[in-house]
């Protein structure tokens, strides 16, 4: 794969629908661009959004199966997509990862209470996020992709 | 900023001295006004009431006597400036009022109305002077935390972004790598790690520093958390040929510790150890009983190295320290590992030491509070001054199927405990404060005083509980069994205390042999007939 040309955000949506869609939303791109290719060599399909106003419109178009998502964003941050995920019906089952520079000890537990199903901390171990990814979308159903706190 | 003494409180009980201050206050310019009360009950109301610019205060009152007087005054009005105003010359009390805080100490019938005007000024001044450089240190205290937070996560995101393309290269995700090349990265991707820890490092020593390092004790088995740190270090040590040992004293109880955090002090110590410890050395772990004190164990991480210079030793624990006599050139640290380190014993109610002869080695040592039992279970094991006759140990052992666990485990937890309560009988039985180890798993215990047969039905009401609880399909398993106490031999001649804490040493026996570890003893005969697992 070639790391330097860079990745059509636009067009990265393939048609393949046995393949989990999964929507990375983070402000950085060369982050977003990373990310897109760990999840793409895992055989996961992706669409990105760069800031909270296209993550929502994106998520509505696009009906990922998961949501990879970072707190600090311009236009609406990580808590604000949280809130109105929740407010649509066809989103509001969508599994969501929060990953994120910010501290734990104090967007942990509001992040898993807006209704986020794993919180990591930026870095995070690439097993460790692709084992919940992998959980997350097995089990998608099984819980709703919701768990209450 | 000049400021005049505009209302003084006077506490004084003797009438004529009361008037004569208020007279020589009068006469200054411009006039003060001035309150006068003669009890420090008074004084203290007074003060609650309203913030005068001074208290001009005597020392011997109905109800007050020397040093506790002033003591009083100032913990009720911190920031108002007092001066003492005493009919007793004693140097020792003045000094001893002045390192308290008090701005002044005078003598009744040595002043005039000059010199007390201008002591009372002074005394202002000073006090404004004192807290202003408080806010000022306490703003740049507040500052620099708030600065280093901060700098700490916008580091996070770049470094994140090296993490991510260097574990890309060296996965092959972006092409097959060479042989030097792959190792080339693996340097940079050990660099980055390092790194890392130096963010979180300096992140944990601002914490510690304003009082938010946290640590969340549970019971835990000291003997098996020292064995998983000496395993963890263990190919650093041997890479070094460098001989690690553990003497841990096993009867040892449960401790009281977060075991995470005491895990993380003792990989930093071991880590320091193998650091500083030339080839062919060797460290070596202890954990035993402190002698003097029944409700406290020691332990220590010792080694043959280079040793602490004299200097260098009681400046050890300091934040940024590092000793510049070290033999050690190769620094990886920022210097915060042993100040954090100690800070987070100092959070368990322990303290932490070092000693060290140069050319020697050190040794470090910490205590920890041990977990009693026995005071817990009093209650529940007893029925009209006698033992009851059998008892059982419930477990219920929760596991998140991911790392790290999906959810909000921790209130997961919580709600199973609670719900633990729930299903047990109140008099009889005592759900124990949450045991285990590292990481997200937790066991809960449940000592019943019954028998088997009851507790499996007892079982069966917590697992269908449980099974209703939102979180339990999917995000973990749960594991729920019971083992039955073997008898608890007792003799007439002791006493109702030695037979409960026999019952409490066997219940710690048999949960500190089910956690993994060098306290794991053979399951005492018969217990293996009994149990019963409902999963």
């Amino acid at each position: 794969m070639d790391l330097l040309t860079p990745i059509d955000e636009s067009t990265a949506t393939l048609p393949l629908r046995q393949r989990s869609k999964i929507m990375i939303v983070d402000d950085d791109p060369a982050l977003r661009q990373a990310l897109t290719l760990r999840l793409r060599a895992n055989d996961y399909q992706t669409v990105n959004a760069c800031d909270g106003y296209s993550a929502l419109a994106l998520a509505l178009r696009e009906r990922p199966d998961l949501i990879l998502l970072d707190l600090g964003l311009p236009a609406g941050d990580g808590f604000t997509i949280l809130a109105h995920l929740r407010q649509f019906p066809a989103l509001s089952l969508i599994p969501v990862i929060v990953l994120t520079a910010r501290d734990p000890l104090a967007n942990e537990r509001p992040a898993l209470e807006s209704g986020a199903v794993a919180f990591f901390q930026k870095p995070a171990d690439n097993e460790e996020l692709l084992g919940v990814i992998r959980i997350c979308l097995e089990a998608g159903s099984a819980w709703g992709g919701k768990l209450p706190s | 900023m000049e400021q005049q003494p505009a209302h003084v409180l006077l506490i004084e009980d003797n009438p004529g001295d009361a008037d004569l201050v208020r007279l020589r206050l009068v006469e200054s310019n411009p006039p003060v006004q001035v309150d006068c009360v003669r009890k420090l009950s008074e004084a203290l109301k007074a003060l609650a009431a309203d913030t005068p610019s001074l208290v001009l205060l005597d020392l011997n009152l109905p109800d007050s006597r020397g040093a506790e007087t002033f003591r009083r005054v100032l913990e009720k009005a911190p920031d108002v400036p007092v001066v003492i105003l005493s009919g007793q010359d004693d140097e020792n009390l003045a000094i001893k009022a002045v390192h308290q805080g008090v701005q002044d100490y005078l003598i009744k019938g040595d002043i005039t109305s000059k010199h007390l005007d201008r002591a009372l000024r002074y005394a202002i001044e000073r006090q404004a002077l004192l807290r202003a450089l408080d806010m000022t240190r306490k703003q740049q205290l507040e500052f620099k935390n708030r600065f280093l937070s901060h700098v700490s996560h916008e580091l996070r995101t770049p470094l994140t972004c090296i993490h991510q393309y260097v574990t890309l290269l060296l996965d092959g995700l972006a092409g097959p790598l060479g042989a030097e090349q792959a190792d080339h990265l693996r340097t940079v991707l050990k660099s980055v790690t390092q790194l890392h820890a130096m963010i979180r490092d300096l992140l944990e020593a601002t914490r510690a520093e304003t009082g938010k390092l946290r640590v969340e004790p549970r019971c835990i088995s000291l003997g098996q958390l020292i064995e998983q740190a000496v395993t963890m270090m263990r190919p650093a040590a041997d890479g070094k040929r460098v001989r690690l040992e553990t003497v841990v004293d096993p009867t040892i109880p449960l401790v009281h510790a977060d075991p995470d955090r005491i895990l993380e002090v003792l990989i930093n110590l071991l880590d320091n150890a193998v650091k500083f410890t030339p080839a062919e050395g060797s460290i070596t772990v202890k954990a035993s009983m402190v002698e003097t004190d029944p409700s406290a164990v020691y332990i220590s991480v010792a080694d043959t190295g280079h040793g602490i210079s004299p200097q260098a030793l009681p400046r050890i624990f300091e934040r940024l320290f590092q000793d510049s006599e070290s033999v050690e050139s190769n620094r990886s640290g920022l210097g915060l590992g042993l100040y954090i380190a100690k800070e987070i014993v100092a959070l368990h109610g322990g303290r932490m030491w070092a000693a060290s002869e140069p050319g020697q080695g050190s040794t470090f040592s910490f205590h920890l509070p041990v977990y009693s039992l026995a005071r817990l279970l009093a209650p529940v094991i007893t029925e009209e001054g006698r033992l009851r006759p059998s008892f059982v140990l419930a477990r219920a052992h929760l596991k998140p199927v991911t790392t790290p666990p999906l959810g909000n485990w921790k209130e997961f937890c919580q709600q199973v405990l609670e719900l633990l309560r729930r299903c047990v009988y109140v008099d009889k039985d005592l759900v124990l404060p949450p045991m285990g180890s590292t990481g997200a798993d937790q066991t809960f215990y449940v000592v019943a005083s019954t028998d088997m047969e009851r507790v499996a039905i007892m079982l069966r009401r917590i697992r269908e509980q449980v099974n209703a609880l939102p979180q339990a399909g999917g995000a973990s398993t749960i594991e729920l069994s019971a083992t039955p106490l073997a008898a608890i031999l007792t003799s007439p001649a002791q006493t109702l205390e030695q037979q409960v804490q026999a019952v409490a040493n066997s219940v710690t026996d048999m949960i500190l042999a089910e956690l993994p570890g060098p306290r794991a003893r053979e399951t005492k005969g018969g217990n293996e007939n009994g149990s019963l697992n409902t999963n």
